[in-house]
């Protein structure tokens, strides 16, 4: 009877495939997240540049090969896992925390394996993730929260990142109110200040600051671990297709080399694409930005997503994940040698921002003339004094935390001022402890561009 | 014996009213859930996708080599999607949903005829012994069981986890709470059907019991 059911249901799915089968014709089905930073580089670039088109194998097997390939647009991890089980999804395009229960759900099936194949970027101390409180809120720090409302999106990397901040911060569960809330509706309570602290994943804590609705308290990169996104394939299309799993790996290389080229044309094109305004997304793909745009899998990287599978694993009961089966350097290897890229000279290289961004310049886009860069912070300043002075629109202006070397907007770093000189930071609680350590005194962005304004 | 020959005249009896029931709570509560929806979120459904559902499960059969992973597959698929979508980020995103998921409509239908069945059972029963109130909430806590548990609500706060304890943190209930209640899902649906499948024999039972009444006539009469 088994048989028989199985039969006429393959019957009837045999009837609407039987056209792929005679025109030999390859669906590759990947699903991605356009709200998502750190996934672009496998996901909207790759699609609206058509860089998978150009690497898809064309000879040998392939040589009377089509290809269809779609693109799903999703919110979060979850629903392309689940798409994937489906089989209407090859490739999946996600966060670490739903990577790890994208390999865990596939694992816990008898026939179904998903690979990791390809990281997409990266931020070293876990830059992207964020904890954000009312522009107008008296909190300035996370200890500050002891008592408070606290949403995030559960399951998220950002979760991840607030459970461990907490902990880290010693302030027990018991001690706050943790409720669960989408990007888009803590967004919005932020806004309105209906909350006292939203926690997100990248880009929502800088959307919020460039709206001017939410300001950083906690930076992820406190946590001091890795956030990552990756790249995840169903082990059968892996296996079958090889080569288009190669193909896909190059288009993301080629993703970030796009970006890199030009990222301010990059982030046009990409605001486009997506809505995310492009001064937020250039804080992540310009230089210096919070995201470091290569794929290799490094031993960090599968570290990172041990210790959070393990937070998963004490809060939400998944199943257990064997990594060893589940990462795969493979097809990344095969198509670094491809491209003639050094793949090892890739994995070896680690960039911290605290020390990569140091001496780096700021900057100001503005809005015709584009993007300039200042060398000092009087320089900068100076420069922001003479073009608001002419009445020139500014998109958005760039400095660095001198804690952490985190790129900010520079309306909402705390400004120090120390005789003739100048200080930029993510918090205020260090930029207090800097000025009270050198005679300097926390002056607003706009009383320090005012210092530069010249008469007449 | 007699008990299932009891409960099986009543469900010939009944099955038509079974299966209207049965229909009936499966739409409904699908209405119930829209309500909820729009209520917990002060806002209407501004976007309905519909899916392919024969088309996706021939597919799952085809691809997936083994039975015991293809059914959970199945179950997940949706057949229809109604929901908010939020303009204000990007293109948009799926801010809260509710999925009509053909799996769970099957199960609905067969609460409604049970919950119907057992209702039948109370009505005919006449015994005074045992308040009918108890077995009424009986009934009512076995369907509230099974019916929470398919709920198929969703919201996008879950990156990593689609699943029935989402309707309950949308509706209120705290997080760590329904991250705890996430692995008790089935057994809540089964002890839901269980109190259920327990009231059915109980009823046949009392009704297929021989009468108790006394013979003759009361002294006091």
């Amino acid at each position: 009877m088994k048989t028989f059911t199985k039969s006429a249901f393959l019957a009837a799915a045999l009837v609407s495939t039987a056209s792929i089968a005679t025109s030999e014709t390859i669906s590759i089905a990947i699903g991605h997240q356009s709200m998502c930073t750190d996934t672009y580089t496998a996901g909207i670039v790759v699609k609206e540049l058509g860089l998978l088109e150009k690497y898809l194998p064309t000879e040998g097997r392939y040589a009377d090969v089509e290809y269809d390939v779609s693109w799903s647009d999703y919110s979060s991890g979850g629903p392309i896992t689940n798409q994937m089980l489906a089989n209407k999804l090859n490739f999946g395009v996600m966060g670490d925390y739903p990577l790890i229960v994208n390999g865990a759900k596939f694992q816990e099936t008898d026939s179904l394996r998903t690979l990791y194949v390809a990281g997409t970027g990266y931020n070293l101390k876990g830059s992207g993730n964020a904890i954000v409180v009312p522009v107008e809120s008296d909190l300035y720090s996370i200890t500050d929260l002891e008592g408070a409302e606290v949403s995030t999106p559960v399951g998220s990397a950002a979760w991840g990142m607030l459970l461990k901040a907490m902990q880290d911060n010693g302030i027990p569960t018991s001690e706050y109110v943790l409720k669960n809330q989408s990007p888009a509706v803590g967004a919005a309570n932020i806004a309105a200040g209906k909350i006292d602290a939203h926690s997100d994943f990248c880009p929502w804590s800088e959307i919020m600051e460039f709206r001017g609705t939410g300001r950083k308290i906690y930076d992820g990169s406190e946590t001091g671990v890795p956030y990552l996104h990756g790249v995840v394939v169903r082990e059968d299309f892996a296996t079958e297709y090889p080569e288009v799993v190669e193909a896909f790996i190059k288009a993301v290389w080629e993703a970030g080399e796009w970006i890199r080229e030009d990222p301010m044309q990059a982030v046009t094109l990409m605001e486009g694409w997506t809505g995310v305004e492009k001064e937020v997304l250039y804080l992540y793909f310009s230089e210096g930005g919070h995201l470091t745009l290569e794929p290799s899998i490094k031993t960090e990287w599968v570290d990172a997503l041990r210790f959070n599978h393990g937070v998963l694993v004490n809060e939400k009961a998944i199943p257990p994940l064997d990594f060893d089966a589940w990462i795969t350097e493979d097809f990344i290897r095969a198509a670094y040698a491809d491209l003639g890229v050094d793949y090892d000279a890739d994995k070896a290289t680690i960039v911290d921002p605290a020390v990569s961004n140091m001496g780096l310049p700021m900057e100001i886009w503005h809005a015709r003339d584009g993007v300039s860069s200042y060398s000092t912070l009087p320089e900068f300043l100076s420069a922001v004094a003479v073009m608001q002075g002419t009445g020139a629109l500014l998109n958005a202006t760039y400095v660095y935390d001198v804690e952490s070397g985190l790129k900010l907007f520079g309306k909402t770093a705390f400004w120090v001022k120390s005789g003739e000189d100048y200080a930029t930071f993510l918090r205020r609680g260090e930029a207090e402890a800097f000025a009270s350590a050198n005679g300097g005194t926390l002056v607003t962005f706009d009383e320090a561009i005012a210092d530069f304004i010249t008469e007449g | 014996m007699a008990v299932l020959s009891t409960l099986w005249a009543d469900i010939r009896t009944n099955w038509k009213t079974m299966v209207l029931h049965g229909l009936i709570f499966a739409v409904l509560f699908q209405v119930f859930m829209m309500i909820a929806l729009i209520i917990r979120f002060q806002a209407f459904p501004n976007y309905v996708t519909f899916y392919d559902w024969i088309g996706n499960v021939a597919w799952i059969i085809e691809s997936t080599p083994s039975w015991s992973d293809m059914v959970p597959i199945i179950w997940e698929e949706w057949l229809i999607e109604i929901g908010k979508m939020n303009y204000d980020y990007g293109t948009g995103i799926s801010e809260w949903s509710l999925n009509v998921v053909p799996s769970r409509l099957i199960v609905l239908f067969i609460l409604g005829a049970m919950v119907s069945l057992c209702l039948a059972l109370l009505r005919s029963d006449t015994c005074t012994t045992a308040p009918s109130t108890t077995l009424r909430a009986t009934t009512g806590l076995g369907a509230v069981l099974v019916a929470m548990t398919n709920a198929t609500m969703s919201w996008v706060v879950c990156c990593a986890t689609p699943s029935w304890v989402v309707g309950l943190a949308m509706l209120g209930l705290g997080v760590s709470t329904s991250l705890a209640l996430e692995t008790m899902g089935p057994i809540l649906t089964w002890s839901g059907f269980g109190l259920l499948f327990a009231l059915f024999f109980y009823l046949a039972w009392r009704k297929s019991r021989p009468s108790l009444e006394p013979k003759g006539v009361s002294i006091n009469a």
